[in-house]
């Protein structure tokens, strides 16, 4: 229903497309032109430039993208300052920002031009699931800490919103194949189109393929590991329909096959995600308004059970100016969200949440802007249908439940100079538990005959709540920059992994013994974060940056957090950085990042328990050669200083080299 | 040994002067490349082919030098996005009697006033390179680039012209 209304609108909007004239939507690439520098919305909403956003936030450039030769964007992450990547295999991959990183982590919030690409299922970011090629992104911008007062739930280490290029204002055309060792193939095409003066469209799509990191002992089975695979398509179309008016669809199919950590064993599964989506801004008396709406749908096929979620997002938004100094934005959301249960069906889990949002940026003096953000979510969480016989909780009563928290971003920045800027910050963001840990998994065990232990969701899990305090520092030279930061994190009501060591819910006379979800632990995090980039010779751009990080977690009575796999003391490791050059010169350029991470714990695969993965530095690098007629040949790598290195307690990461050959016109 | 050391330090010390060069003086080109593309960002502003007048006085050395230098950047066209820009100047006695120009860029040292009150009654747009005409009211927009990119546009002296810039254009500027 909610696909047919959406079709319906684009269908009409695309029939008013009117005469060509200015540009309404947001134009990166000439704002960044004009400001010389990057421009996002990531931060506020609103358009701004990167060095002036009131948060912590870095970009990546598509010539930063190319340069890198990364082949996936866990890779491409890896490079910026105080992010974590858990590599367990060679299709997947956990994110997060500054410790706390865990499998299937469920704290970072990534984005495709501003359309959730996060699964909702488990709340986790399957990585070859996104419909995007390389090529094709404009920036990917990472947003440090907790940013929920504007995207909402889930936004709480961090956001990573990858910006396209945009049909309307930029004119791309690529054509790339890339082999390498270990069965490497990746093809991709993307090219964008005029239809008419008022019409443009960007297509894409794309597949890759590779072997598997090798098994050294004898887990994980070779029944549980796959050699990855994906395939995927996109479609940009912008129609302008009248000078101040414009309507952006965009369409998305993409079919992945890999494998992954879940819990302490590797599994399979295959994921088909789709999505379309509606975005019309138009720039009226009463501000730069935009109405948006999309759904996505997740077929998720595990060896275990099948999951279809689908969510469904109508925002509508205003932003304006008062006076000279004040920028407001005020929002408003409703999101509807489903699952079934599996593998044992018969349910249905949904809610529906309700949210009220607004942003005041107030440049108080030339030198001195704060900035206030507050988001209220409210969510409707129900359940529907039957219950599997004897499990816990049999009555959908116990789902009629309602959460509604505030999510806050505060923040004032000072410039003394024009090269100097120093920013305050403080974060309030909410995690909501998953559909699967909320009761979208049940799943019976019998342990031996007459003994059943129901694996289950919690309805009455407590949303985790984190608060940031951040202070920052950056310093501009002409040919280098600087930055440190100082933060401090609080977590609390931490959510726990299944755990099959021990029972949550004894058995009774009528229902089953019950493992479930619970809140585990509070966490406490500081840390201090250093950067620097710049040039030193004519063509050579220098990087490097070291994040520390110190985690103590506070386990509620009872609870053994290796158990319930919220360990984060032990599993985030004090250390993460990069020290990375690039040289251009003429048609040649080349790259080299090396990153290192100290010595951290993580889950063994044999059992329960942490085992040290000791301290790590890999290289990646690329050597390209680029003629003036948009023919380019790279030769690139990863893991280069070793055959095969342990990066987690998973499989072991295996050096990689491709060639590629792109043509772009 | 001692040579080594000696020329280690110099080394080093050529990489941190390079790396952290000192404050470099105003472009005259990059303020035209900054103005050219501000132009585009105007509501219902010129597109295509246009004429930026070059205010200057003749009395002061370094409006002539900034005239020169903007003239010599626009050459025979100069492409800000969609626009392409040829230049023409002017003095600034001859402000009230300009023509067939779409908008001025008014040099250092000129006397701002004069130039705001023509540019005023002729509804003409006007950018200066100097902070102190847009804050004076006399020019719609003052842009600089050094260190850092900085647009500041005069509102009160933008709805005089009955000029209007574009909405995220707007946010990322400072309004006075």
């Amino acid at each position: 229903m909610n696909k047919q209304i959406l079709m319906a609108g684009v269908a009409a909007g695309l029939a008013l497309a009117a005469s060509a004239a200015q540009a309404q939507s947001v134009d990166y690439g000439s704002l960044q032109q004009l400001f010389d520098e990057p421009v996002t919305t990531s931060a506020t909403g609103s358009p701004q430039r990167s060095t002036e956003a009131p948060a912590d936030m870095q970009i990546i450039s598509q010539d930063e993208i190319r340069r890198s030769g990364e082949t996936s964007i866990p890779g491409i992450l890896q490079r910026v300052a105080g992010i974590d990547v858990l590599n367990f295999s060679v299709g997947q991959s956990d994110v997060n920002v500054r410790g706390y990183d865990q499998i299937s982590s469920p704290r970072l919030l990534v984005l495709i031009n501003g359309r959730q690409v996060y699964l909702d299922h488990y709340g986790l970011t399957i990585w070859q699931t996104l419909p995007v090629q390389l090529s094709e992104i404009r920036q990917i911008e990472v947003v440090k800490g907790p940013n929920s007062a504007l995207f909402g739930f889930n936004a709480v280490s961090g956001v990573i919103n990858i910006i396209t290029f945009n049909p309307k204002f930029d004119d791309l055309d690529v054509a790339s194949v890339r082999v390498g060792d270990h069965g490497f193939r990746d093809y991709s095409l993307a090219t964008t189109f005029k239809l008419g003066e008022a019409i443009s469209a960007r297509v894409s799509g794309g597949s890759r393929q590779q072997d598997e990191w090798a098994r050294t002992g004898p887990l994980p089975l070779a029944s549980d590991v796959t050699d990855p695979n994906t395939v995927q398509a996109a479609i940009d179309v912008v129609a302008q329909l009248n000078p101040k008016t414009d309507l952006r669809v965009e369409g998305s199919w993409s079919s992945s096959h890999q494998d992954g950590l879940a819990v302490n064993t590797y599994t399979t599964d295959k994921m088909i995600t789709t999505s379309i989506k509606a975005t019309l801004t138009a720039d009226t008396d009463f501000g730069l308004i935009q109405v948006q709406g999309y759904q996505n749908g997740l077929t998720a096929k595990y060896p275990f059970a099948l999951w279809n979620n689908t969510i469904t997002v109508f925002s509508a938004q205003d932003l304006f100016k008062i006076g000279a100094d004040n920028t407001i934005r005020l929002g408003a959301e409703y999101r509807h969200n489903t699952l079934n249960t599996a593998p044992l069906t018969g349910g249905e889990v949904s809610y529906d949440v309700y949210s009220a949002s607004g942003m005041w940026n107030w440049a108080i003096t030339e030198q001195l802007t704060t900035t206030a953000a507050l988001r209220v979510d409210s969510l409707k969480l129900k359940r529907e249908g039957t219950f599997p016989n004897r499990i816990p909780l049999d009555d959908n009563s116990n789902w009629d439940r309602t959460i509604t928290k505030p999510s806050v971003n505060l923040t004032a920045a000072w410039r003394p100079t024009a090269n100097d800027t120093f920013r305050l910050s403080y974060a309030q963001g909410v995690q909501t538990p998953s559909l699967i840990e909320l009761g979208g998994v049940q799943l019976a065990s019998t342990p031996f005959p007459g003994f059943t232990i129901d694996i289950m969701g919690n309805p009455n899990l407590k949303p985790s709540i984190v608060s940031n305090y951040e202070l920052a520092y950056d310093r501009q030279f002409s040919a280098a920059k600087i930055g440190v930061r100082l933060f401090e994190q609080d977590w609390k009501d931490i959510k726990s992994g299944t755990d099959t060591s021990g029972l949550v819910l004894p058995p009774t006379a009528t229902h089953n013994a019950a493992i479930y979800y619970i809140n585990a632990s509070d966490s406490k995090m500081k840390g201090l974060e250093l950067t620097a980039s710049g040039s030193f010779l004519p063509g050579f751009n220098w990087r490097a940056d070291t994040t520390y990080t110190d985690v103590k977690d506070s386990p509620f009575a009872g609870v053994n957090v290796t158990k319930k796999y919220v360990a984060f003391q032990s599993t985030t490791p004090k250390f993460r950085g990069n020290i990375g050059l690039d040289w251009t010169k003429g048609p040649w350029e080349a790259d080299a990042n090396l990153h290192y991470v100290s010595e951290f714990k993580f889950y063994s695969m044999a059992a329960v328990t942490l085992e040290p993965v000791k301290a790590y530095a890999s290289l990646s690098a690329r050597l390209g050669y680029r003629w003036d007629n948009g023919l380019a040949l790279a030769l690139s790598g990863q893991n280069l200083l070793k055959e095969r290195q342990e990066q987690t307690r998973g499989l072991e990461a295996e050096r990689r080299v491709q060639v590629s050959l792109s043509k772009s016109w | 040994m001692r040579n080594r050391k000696k020329q280690l330090i110099t080394a080093l010390t050529m990489s941190l002067v390079m790396a952290f060069p000192l404050a470099s003086h105003a472009d005259p080109a990059k303020n035209l490349a900054v103005a050219g593309r501000a132009l585009t960002f105007l509501e219902n502003g010129p597109s295509g082919s246009a004429v930026l007048g070059v205010v200057f006085d003749p009395s002061k050395p370094g409006s002539v030098a900034e005239k020169n230098a903007i003239m010599a950047a626009l050459g025979g066209g100069y492409a800000a996005g969609s626009l392409k820009l040829t230049g023409k100047p002017i003095e600034v006695s001859a402000v009230g009697g300009a023509s067939g120009v779409a908008a001025l860029y008014v040099t250092s040292g000129v006397n701002y006033a004069a130039v705001g009150g023509a540019a005023k009654a002729r509804k003409l747009i006007t950018i200066g390179s100097d902070p102190a005409c847009a804050a004076s009211g006399a020019c719609v927009m003052s842009v600089a680039t050094d260190p850092k990119v900085d647009i500041v546009v005069n509102r009160a002296t933008a709805a005089a012209v009955g000029v209007a810039f574009k909405a995220a254009f707007r946010m990322m500027i400072r309004e006075i």
